[in-house]
């Protein structure tokens, strides 16, 4: 058995610390970049507003919120104080105040950080986007089928209306093709919703067995689950903190692998969610083709994929990892060759909105 | 395996002809069914290209079967390997592709392999019922 956790390297040397003075937009930019980051610290943040919007978020990833901004300039061992205030009087009691072994880095140095940071996350936000619309070019089949069965039922069925005479059966005939209507109309809301560019900010408590019924009825577009039994084990009131968007668009690049993994000889996707104290968990379990370990260490490299040229674009996992990476949660897998492979992702409790 | 005679020749003369459509949805197998009835058709049914196999190969069915209609995309058989099937062991009877995904590949694929349509789904009662009528006048031709 091989076994992989995400892609990351643990850190040999001691992290950087980091403090953040401002919490307003550039704040907010490089507390959702540098917390990503595994060689870095952040040992707080401070804003002289209390509502600042950084500070919110800070609770939410669990950094730690100073109340002054002097406590944090203080503070000892801090390697670098990077302001984002863009107030020239804090930037001088900076100066005067710190402690000489720690560097600052504010005025312009810093909005210039600030504005990269937001680059990178727009770059990441089309990344998403663009792997989730390469996936969804192969929606076409399924997508043809569930729209073209229903409507050969309603013009079966309404061919027939023209000749019915039995009252009974027209009035049973035009609720079918009314039903018939429903189910086709659905289809295109689903994928509507599915295809939108999810906004970047859009954080709140996600339902995971919700995300992964929603995620299982796009996936059986993009995948046939012919000689597919799906078993859900939930948990009622597993939950975790992100954006519900990327969480769909995640679990739905996972059950797509998996049933992929099936394909040849059909099999059992099971899908678990579990929750305490600890956090949550959910967990995708197939029994397919499995991987040797030269391709379980690659898994989560950008652009590293098994599918034939054309089919993959080698970012899915990938762009899972940066999702679980995001919500601070860990992914692990387990594969044996002809067996199967399970997916594990853990969660931190989700905390609702700080106000 | 043994070439059944068509139920035309066997003076099945109460119907035009006996079809069998194999596609997962029911309700296609049920307006396929209507349409065909209408135009005085015996109808069987099967869910999949496995219940089609088994369906062809009991009793009587193999003596009696004049047109398959099959979907691709299905469960357990899929379309295409029933298709190979049938036509390995039942080469004289005429297939007819009732699809809801158009591929240009798969068509030509399956015409090389001897169907004789390729319809895609939703299909008129009338483009149906000609296709079969002309899938009969194929099976007919075939026994001269």
């Amino acid at each position: 058995m091989y076994q992989v956790t995400d892609g990351t390297v643990a850190p040999k040397l001691a992290p950087t610390k980091v403090a953040i003075l401002g919490a307003g937009r550039g704040g907010t930019a490089l507390l959702d970049l540098l917390h990503l980051i595994p060689s870095i610290e952040i040992v707080g943040i401070s804003d002289r507003d209390p509502g600042a919007p950084g500070l919110a978020r800070a609770k939410n990833l669990r950094i730690p919120v100073i109340g002054r901004i002097e406590d944090l300039v203080y503070n000892d061992g801090i390697h670098l104080i990077m302001d984002v205030t863009g107030d020239p009087e804090v930037e001088r009691f900076i100066q005067l105040r710190k402690r000489p072994e720690t560097e600052m880095l504010s005025g312009s140095a810093a909005r210039v950080l600030w504005e990269l940071v937001r680059h990178e996350a727009n770059l990441q936000a089309e990344l998403f986007h663009a792997e989730k619309l390469a996936g969804i070019g192969s929606f076409a089949a399924g997508i043809a089928h569930d729209i073209n069965n229903p409507l050969q039922l309603i013009m079966g069925l309404a061919e027939n209306l023209a000749e019915e005479k039995d009252l009974d059966a027209v009035h049973e005939q035009a609720r079918e093709i009314v039903e018939a209507v429903r189910r086709t109309s659905a289809i295109s809301r689903d994928l509507t919703q599915y295809a939108r560019k999810t906004s970047a900010r859009d954080e709140t408590i996600v339902p995971l067995n919700n995300r992964f019924d929603e995620a299982l009825k796009i996936a059986r577009y993009a995948v046939s689950f012919h000689d597919i039994s799906v078993r859900k084990q939930y948990d009622d009131g597993a939950v975790a903190r992100g954006n519900p968007d990327e969480v769909l668009h995640m679990l739905v690049n996972m059950i797509t692998n998996a049933v992929q993994a099936m394909k040849q000889d059909g099999g059992i996707l099971t899908l678990t969610t579990e929750h305490c104290s600890d956090g949550a968990m959910l967990r995708i379990c197939d029994t397919g083709c499995g991987m040797p370990a030269a391709v379980l260490d690659k898994i989560f490299d950008p652009f590293f994929t098994t599918k034939e040229t054309g089919k993959g674009t080698g970012l899915g996992l990938y762009n899972v990892k940066t999702i679980v990476a995001k919500m601070r949660g860990n992914i692990r897998v387990e594969s044996h060759v002809d067996r199967g492979t399970t997916f594990t992702i853990a969660f931190p409790p989700a905390t609702e909105d700080q106000p | 395996m043994g070439e059944f005679t068509s139920g035309f020749f066997m003076g099945n003369s109460a119907t035009n002809g006996r079809v069998l459509v194999v596609d997962d949805e029911a309700d296609v197998r049920k307006v396929v069914r209507m349409t065909l009835q209408k135009a005085g058709y015996d109808v069987l049914e099967a869910e999949n290209g496995e219940k089609a196999i088994e369906t062809i190969n009991a009793g009587e069915n193999r003596l009696l079967l004049d047109v398959l209609i099959c979907d691709i995309r299905m469960p357990k058989i899929n379309g295409v390997e029933a298709i190979a099937y049938f036509r390995a062991n039942y080469p004289r009877v005429p297939v007819i592709v009732l699809t809801g995904f158009p591929d240009a590949d798969m068509a030509t694929s399956m015409l090389r392999q001897g169907v004789v349509d390729y319809l895609v789904k939703p299909v008129e009662g009338e483009k149906l019922r000609e296709s079969v009528a002309r899938a009969m006048e194929q099976r007919e031709l075939a026994h001269l």
